[in-house]
């Protein structure tokens, strides 16, 4: 449809799929061919390296259906069908063909990095224009006014969860703020309206006081002092902690960056349900230790007080300083997993070369011309050329006489 | 008692004044642009402003105050885009509708998605809107999401007073394509080698200016009389 438009001047076919990419902005099809002349710019100065990376970036196979499959990896699912859809990111042979014959400098292959930057552009813009309608989606929930936030039916959780995934941390503070503006809680599931003038009216700060006894040295009360906008983003203190709790699990990396995968390792957990299942681990640990102590105090009714020991000295034996399990548990915790363990990347590895030759180099010895200046590493200027070789002729005249 | 009333006019009076000010901006912003704007609206006095968009309690009424303006044959010209193969073009700009935001604060996707029907619904080429408080950055974001209108955002102290009538301020013309085509074939330039100006330009704000637009920049000079320079809009 977009390819149909109107038919701006020079070369139509390439204009169009190029202003659709920057479509939804407010700039003319002019500037975007500007732009698309600033990408073949910066395309120019790249190193033959960079570009036989990228060569894998068939012409061929991107026109018609099959996308760029970068760009399929680097959204999620429902976008990569959004971008699929769109015929403008991929322009067909024919329309390609026009633009490469109207620039002479012009290869298929800057053409194809051209595209691949243009299409990069349009799913950050598309995913931004995503997260948009997320926020505006999200300022409608909870459905029901007589919600409560501490047990929040599963359609808005599932609705919660799922919008929330593709947020930056900065994208949420924008939903508080909007959710606030609409008067109502900061917290995506709480219906409640937010607090307003807390404390003394017209003054920045709010005091707050602790329970009795929280002081230093356990005596008097603990003092926050609190900015109010941070208190008046919340209906009370407990949906602060829920709404904080969410905003410390989100990406900082943004959706048109992050693989198809992370997007989707991205586990939203509610307080509330996080502290379920932390109070049922615990009460499991508890389960086994009491069934360690039973088989425990079976075993030392027969052994006595000795067996402690012989428990200690086994223990410090079975200790070892590098066991694989744990060495892996640690590598972990300090993000020092290759990069080979993350999917779909080449497990690369450096092999220093031996050095071949073991005989000390030479030094380098006076050659003939060499009083004259000699060579620039091996090339002999011009002049010098000119000049050796006629003291030569000179000589050989000489020698004729 | 007493006190209180008189603080209460003495506040609506300020606010009015504010108000009047900005609105005459607009009208002069308009009027620069090239848009049809009558004498009697670019001169509106204090208090022709206050009769006429006034509430009971002397506070403005922000919701009377909706302006919309045809543009003039000179700005269309300036906006078309004549070429071989479309000797027939229509321009692109189009009437233009201002909305003051009537929310004290707290101006989100709500109002902005309000608006952006407005404009949509009744195919205004340009919407500008105007608030007392910044909006969010979520609702600058759909401002610029209706596809095919142009959506400008101002606050009101930005245009309590033109600032192009500030004496440091030169005078910014806008090229028309034929005039902008014809200074590229004089001075033998590519568009990208002349200077530039940011879209986001108070100036380029203020006169609604596109990417890609160039604006010739005339100013006084002790030694020439005059000097023109020209900005590409970037």
């Amino acid at each position: 449809m977009l390819l149909k438009g109107a038919k701006p001047p020079a070369a139509p076919s390439t204009i169009n799929w190029v202003r659709a990419v920057s479509r939804g902005s407010t700039s003319s099809s002019k500037s975007i061919f500007a732009q698309l002349k600033t990408y073949a710019r910066l395309l120019h100065p790249i190193s033959p390296n960079f570009l036989a990376e990228h060569t894998t970036y068939n012409m061929s196979t991107r026109q018609g259906s099959s996308p760029n499959p970068a760009l399929r990896t680097s959204l999620p699912t429902a976008f990569a069908s959004v971008v699929e859809e769109s015929s403008y990111a991929h322009p067909t042979q024919e329309e390609q063909d026009k633009y490469l014959q109207a620039r002479p400098g012009a290869t298929a292959r800057h053409l194809g990095i051209a595209l691949q930057h243009a299409q990069q552009i349009q799913a950050q813009k598309d995913a931004e224009g995503m997260i948009l309608d997320r926020t505006i989606e999200l300022l409608e929930i909870p459905t029901s006014p007589s919600a409560d936030p501490t047990t929040p039916s599963p359609e808005d959780v599932q609705l919660f969860k799922t919008a929330l995934q593709l947020f930056r941390p900065g994208d949420y503070d924008n939903l508080i703020m909007e959710r606030n503006y609409e008067d109502l809680c900061g917290y995506g599931l709480c219906p409640r309206k937010n607090r307003k003038q807390v404390g003394a009216t017209g003054s920045t700060f709010h005091f707050k006081y602790g329970a009795k006894g929280s002081g230093p040295g356990g005596r008097g009360r603990a003092v926050d002092i609190v900015p109010r906008e941070n208190l008046e983003k919340w209906c009370s203190d407990e949906c602060a902690e829920r709404a904080l709790f969410i905003r410390v699990q989100l990406s900082e990396q943004p959706v048109w960056e992050r693989r198809a995968d992370e997007t989707e390792d991205i586990r939203i957990e509610l307080l509330e349900e996080s502290r379920e299942r932390r109070q049922r681990q615990k009460q499991k640990q508890k389960q086994k230790q009491k069934q360690q102590l039973e088989a425990g105090s079976s075993k030392s009714a027969s052994t006595g007080p000795q067996s402690s020991e012989s428990d200690i000295t086994a223990g410090l034996r079975d200790l070892k300083i590098q066991e694989a399990g744990r060495s892996q548990e640690l590598a972990l915790e300090r993000g020092d997993t290759g990069l080979s363990l993350r999917k779909g990347r080449v497990d690369v590895q450096l092999k220093e070369k031996e050095p071949s030759s073991q005989s000390a180099p030479t030094a380098p010895q006076l050659g003939p011309g060499d009083e004259m200046g000699g060579s620039i590493e091996g090339y002999i200027p011009q002049e010098q050329l000119e000049e050796s070789s006629n003291t030569l002729k000179d000589k050989d005249i000489l020698d004729q006489l | 008692m007493d006190g209180d009333v008189s603080a209460h006019s003495q506040e609506a009076e300020k606010e009015t004044t504010r108000l009047w000010r900005t609105f005459r901006t607009v009208y002069e912003m308009l009027a620069d642009r090239g848009y049809e704007v009558s004498d009697d609206e670019l001169a509106i006095s204090l208090d022709e402003f206050r009769q006429k968009y006034s509430d009971p309690m002397g506070y403005p009424d922000r919701n009377k105050m909706k302006i919309q303006a045809r543009p003039t044959k000179i700005m269309e010209m300036k906006y078309t885009l004549k070429t071989k193969s479309n000797p027939n073009p229509t321009p692109d700009c189009g009437t233009v509708y201002v909305d003051f935001c009537p929310d004290a604060s707290g101006v989100g996707t709500k109002q902005v998605r309000a608006f952006n029907h407005i404009v949509g619904e009744s195919n205004y080429h340009t919407g500008i809107f105007i608030t007392q408080t910044p909006i969010s950055p979520s609702a600058v974001r759909l401002l610029s999401s209706l596809p095919n209108h142009i959506c400008e955002h101002f606050q009101e102290q930005d245009l309590l007073v033109n600032i192009t009538r500030h004496e440091l301020v030169p005078k910014h013309v806008l090229l028309s394509p034929e005039e902008k085509a014809r200074l590229l074939e004089r001075y033998r330039l590519k568009e990208s080698q002349l200077p530039r100006m940011q879209v986001s330009d108070p100036v380029s704000r203020y006169l609604g200016l596109r990417r890609g637009q160039v604006v010739k920049i005339i100013r006084k000079s002790e030694t020439a009389g005059r000097y023109a320079s020209y900005r590409w809009v970037i």
